[in-house]
Parts: C-alpha cells; sequence; structure tokens
C-alpha cells in the first residue's frame, strides 16, 4: 500500500510534503513536551527497525499471502514518536527497496503516519476502564490496529482512483473502489487481530513497552 | 537482509565525487520538477537528462535494473490496466476490447516519470555512502531527533534482520509450518514478532546507557554546516554542476507552467 512515484499529480505530491511537515512539527513539539528526547530516541530508534523488520514476515493467507502495516501498533506502542518512526521506515524503504518513492514520501507518510497517530490517542481510551481489565486492552488494541489500516487503506484508495490523469468510466471507477475496500476491510481486520495478539503478548511479557503516556 | 545500498557507492565517478549536500538538493530539485511534468513533450528532455546523470554516475545498468523489477509489478499492473478502462478516444479495437487513447498517454507519462525518478533516486542514494547522506541532510537542517532515529535505525536493521532470519529458523526446526493458516499459526507469528519487538526494547536499553556514558546528549563544537559552507568547500566544477542542474530543474518547472 504505497504509492510509487509518477503517478500522482505534483499538487497532490507537494502537499503530501506539506501535511508531513506539518505533523513532524507537531509530533516534535509534542516529543519535547512529554518525553526527555536523548532519553527516548534510542528506544524509539530501535522499535523503529525492529517495525521495519517485522513488516517483512509473510503472514499466510491461502491461496497467498500477506506483508503486515502495522501501523497501528507503531501508534500503540511509540505514541507521539510513531509518525517519525513511519516517516523513517518509509524512507528506508524508498532508497533501498524502491518501495514507495521519494517525490510521494509525504504523501505516504501522511497516509501512513496520521491513522497511527490517531490510533494511539484511540488506544488510550482503554484506560478509561478501571485497571486491571484485560478486556478493554485488548478491544482498544483491535480497534487501533483495524482502524489505522482502514483509514490507511480508504485514503491510498481515493488518492489513486481520484487522480489517475485520465478520464474514467465512472461505473468502473466505483467498481475499483468497491473492490478495493472489501479487500482491505479483510487486511483491516487482520490488522486487528494481529495488533490485539501483540498487545496481550507485551502486556504479558514486558508491559512497560505499552506504558507510554507521561 | 543485506542492505546492499552502498554497493556501487565507492566507485570513481564525476557524480560520487560531488559533494552530498550539493548533491541532495541538485538531484532533489530535479526529482521534484520530474514529478511536475504532466506535459508529454517534455518526457524526452526527462529521459534525456536522466541518462546523462545515469552514464555519469558510472552505476552499473543491472543495478538499475534488479532495482526496477520490485515497483515495476505496481506500475506493470497500470500499463495493463489503463489503456483500456481510461479515457474515451478508442484507437484500437478487437473482440470487444479496446484500448483508448487517453489511458495510453497517461500510461506513458506514468511510466516514464516513475522510471526517472526512481533512477535519479537510484544516483543520488547510491553514489554516496548512506551514512554521508544523512549526515547532509543533518547539515541542510533535517531536525537532530530525526537524524538520530534514522542513524541508529540504519545501524540496527540488518542485526534485527539477523534476528528474525535465526528465530524463523528456530521455529521451522521445531516443526512450524509456515504456509499453514490457522489461530496457533497467527498466534505464534505474533509472538514471533511481539519477541522481536522485545528484544529491540531491551537492546535500546543498553545502547541508551552505552551512548550517555560517551556524552550523547550534549552539543558538540559549532561546525561550520549549510549550503553556503557546502558551496564554499565545492570545486568550480561542482559548483557548475549545481547551478546547472538546478537551472535545468527551474527550467521544467516553468516550461510545464508555460504549456
Amino acid at each position: 500500500m504505497h504509492i510509487p512515484d509518477g503517478i500522482v499529480p505534483p499538487a497532490i505530491a507537494i502537499g503530501g510534503y506539506a501535511i508531513t511537515g506539518g505533523m513532524i512539527w507537531y509530533s516534535l513539539r509534542k516529543i519535547n513536551q512529554f518525553y526527555n528526547p536523548s532519553e527516548e530516541i534510542p528506544r524509539a530508534s530501535l522499535l523503529t527497525a525492529a517495525f521495519f523488520v517485522a513488516s517483512l514476515i509473510h503472514i499466510p493467507l491461502p491461496p497467498a499471502s500477506i506483508h503486515l502495516v502495522l501501523n497501528g501498533l507503531v501508534g500503540v506502542v511509540l505514541g507521539y514518536f510513531a509518525f517519525p518512526a513511519i516517516l523513517i521506515g518509509l524512507f528506508f524503504q524508498a532508497v533501498m527497496f524502491q518501495h514507495g518513492g521519494l517525490s510521494t514520501l509525504g504523501v505516504n507518510a501522511a497516509m501512513m503516519g496520521i491513522p497511527a497517530v490517531l490510533s494511539y490517542h484511540l488506544f488510550q481510551f482503554h484506560q478509561w476502564f478501571p485497571t486491571p481489565q484485560r478486556r478493554p486492552l485488548i478491544i482498544f488494541a483491535f480497534l487501533a490496529g483495524a482502524m489505522a489500516l482502514a483509514l490507511s487503506a480508504l485514503i491510498f484508495t481515493a488518492l489513486v482512483i481520484t487522480t489517475i490523469p485520465a478520464e474514467m468510466n465512472p461505473q468502473l471507477e466505483r467498481q475499483g473502489i468497491y473492490l478495493g475496500l472489501v479487500g482491505y476491510s479483510i487486511q483491516a481486520v487482520i490488522e486487528g487481530v494481529f495488533t490485539m495478539l501483540l498487545v496481550s503478548f507485551l502486556q504479558r511479557v514486558k508491559p512497560e513497552l505499552l506504558d507510554i503516556k507521561k | 537482509m543485506k542492505l546492499t545500498l552502498d554497493q556501487y557507492a565507492h566507485i570513481d565517478s564525476p557524480i560520487h565525487h560531488w559533494n552530498q549536500q550539493l548533491k541532495l538538493i541538485a538531484l532533489g530539485a530535479l526529482i521534484f520538477a520530474f514529478a511536475f511534468v504532466e506535459t508529454l513533450a517534455l518526457l524526452p528532455i526527462m529521459v534525456g537528462i536522466t541518462t546523462i546523470f545515469f552514464c555519469l554516475s558510472r552505476l552499473p545498468l543491472s543495478f538499475l535494473l534488479s532495482r526496477l523489477k520490485y515497483p515495476g509489478i505496481f506500475i506493470a499492473v497500470v500499463v495493463l490496466i489503463l489503456p483500456f478502462i481510461s479515457g474515451k478516444t478508442v484507437i484500437w479495437e478487437w473482440g470487444g476490447i479496446s484500448i483508448q487513447q487517453e489511458g495510453l498517454l497517461a500510461v506513458i507519462l506514468i511510466v516514464t516519470r516513475f522510471i526517472c525518478i526512481l533512477t535519479m533516486s537510484l544516483i543520488l542514494f547510491g553514489t554516496a555512502p548512506f551514512i554521508s547522506s544523512i549526515k547532509a541532510m543533518r547539515s541542510l537542517g533535517l531536525p537532530s531527533v530525526l537524524v538520530d532515529m534514522t542513524l541508529l535505525a540504519y545501524r540496527y536493521l540488518e542485526l534485527f534482520g539477523e534476528t528474525l532470519t535465526t528465530m524463523q529458523q528456530s521455529m521451522k526446526l521445531r516443526g512450524f509450518k509456515v504456509n499453514r493458516f490457522s489461530k496457533r499459526n497467527l498466534t505464534l507469528l505474533a509472538s514471533l514478532i511481539g519477541t522481536l519487538l522485545v528484544r529491540s526494547y531491551e537492546q535500546s536499553q543498553r545502547v541508551y546507557q552505552a551512548m550517555i556514558l560517551r556524552g550523547y546528549g550534549y552539543q558538540l563544537s559549532n561546525q561550520q554546516t549549510g549550503l553556503r559552507s557546502a558551496l564554499q568547500q565545492a570545486t568550480p566544477l561542482m559548483q557548475f554542476w549545481f547551478w546547472f542542474s538546478c537551472a535545468i530543474a527551474l527550467s521544467l518547472i516553468i516550461a510545464e507552467i508555460l504549456t
């Protein structure tokens, strides 16, 4: 789910960089407000590398297999570091694997990063429930994971379909959108389930990884 | 997981000798100018500029072709679908299948832009060690949080890649069926990712302790950085190439606006 170079018109590419610039400014402001940056940078960086590697794992989905996007989980674990982490991950993918692209880095970062930050806030709602209840944690983990992927997929489908530089048959366009949304709904459920399983695992093994609010 | 980005970073070519800060701005400007192009008449100029830079970089063609393979899948889908579904003017029809002119022109535009931008990106990051590129970005004003995160993440990518491979091999040796879709398998794969995250977190604590022992968090003495000092340090030929590339990028954008 990456927009490659050359697909979107320049206004979208530039707009993507402008939104990403704004989000980086917002994230850095929040990081300086809530964290000690020099203490948190090694943690956020190494987790960024781990998430990057984890996204390369094949998940069997007969007859094929998929890769996880994990932007919801990145938000849950990294909080305000999620947007910079996603930007860096996408930059690595663009320069190392040519997955995505440099001109569309801004669009891709905004598409994946904003849902990640939103899923961090969504996940925080589990604290409304009295601790140590496990169920709200699991439910909000699922919602955070599924929502992040669904929102990214929605933005991706809308961008690709509406910015193709030629007139398209409206009926085909509608069918394309429906087909994309059905496919991504399935992936959103899978992402939600994985986020749920991972949050449950981290809560048992390393709960401090989920305790990101200062 | 082998990161082969620096594979040809040390060969001898004019582009390799170019100061990375100037290269970032000049080739970055060209990449954005290419993304700006929507007029078909400007495509040959774009291809010509890309070819000149690629020849000057002396990167092997096989390197470029190997990098085109993976993203080429998405482009192949565009090529196969767009001419048949997009547009109104039919230029060829056979057995109910028709190719539309607008769709075909859109494909030519997308594919040319894609290949030119990708080649330029490869020249930009393939002709200098990756660390030099990040240092150049820092000197051009990239926030220190982003620079530190990029450097540290890059440092540990390969290590975690190897950790993952080792863990996956251990799972297979214990009878894990990779391609089976079941609830148990999903739980095991989640545990695999979770273990990777926990290991990286524990390593980050050791890394942080090692870093503060070496003085991390304290500012170094003011070094001369930025575009002006990069231009002062560059040879006249490199300065010429910098201004020349920026001028081409600007000309392409002006030509696009005028047409």
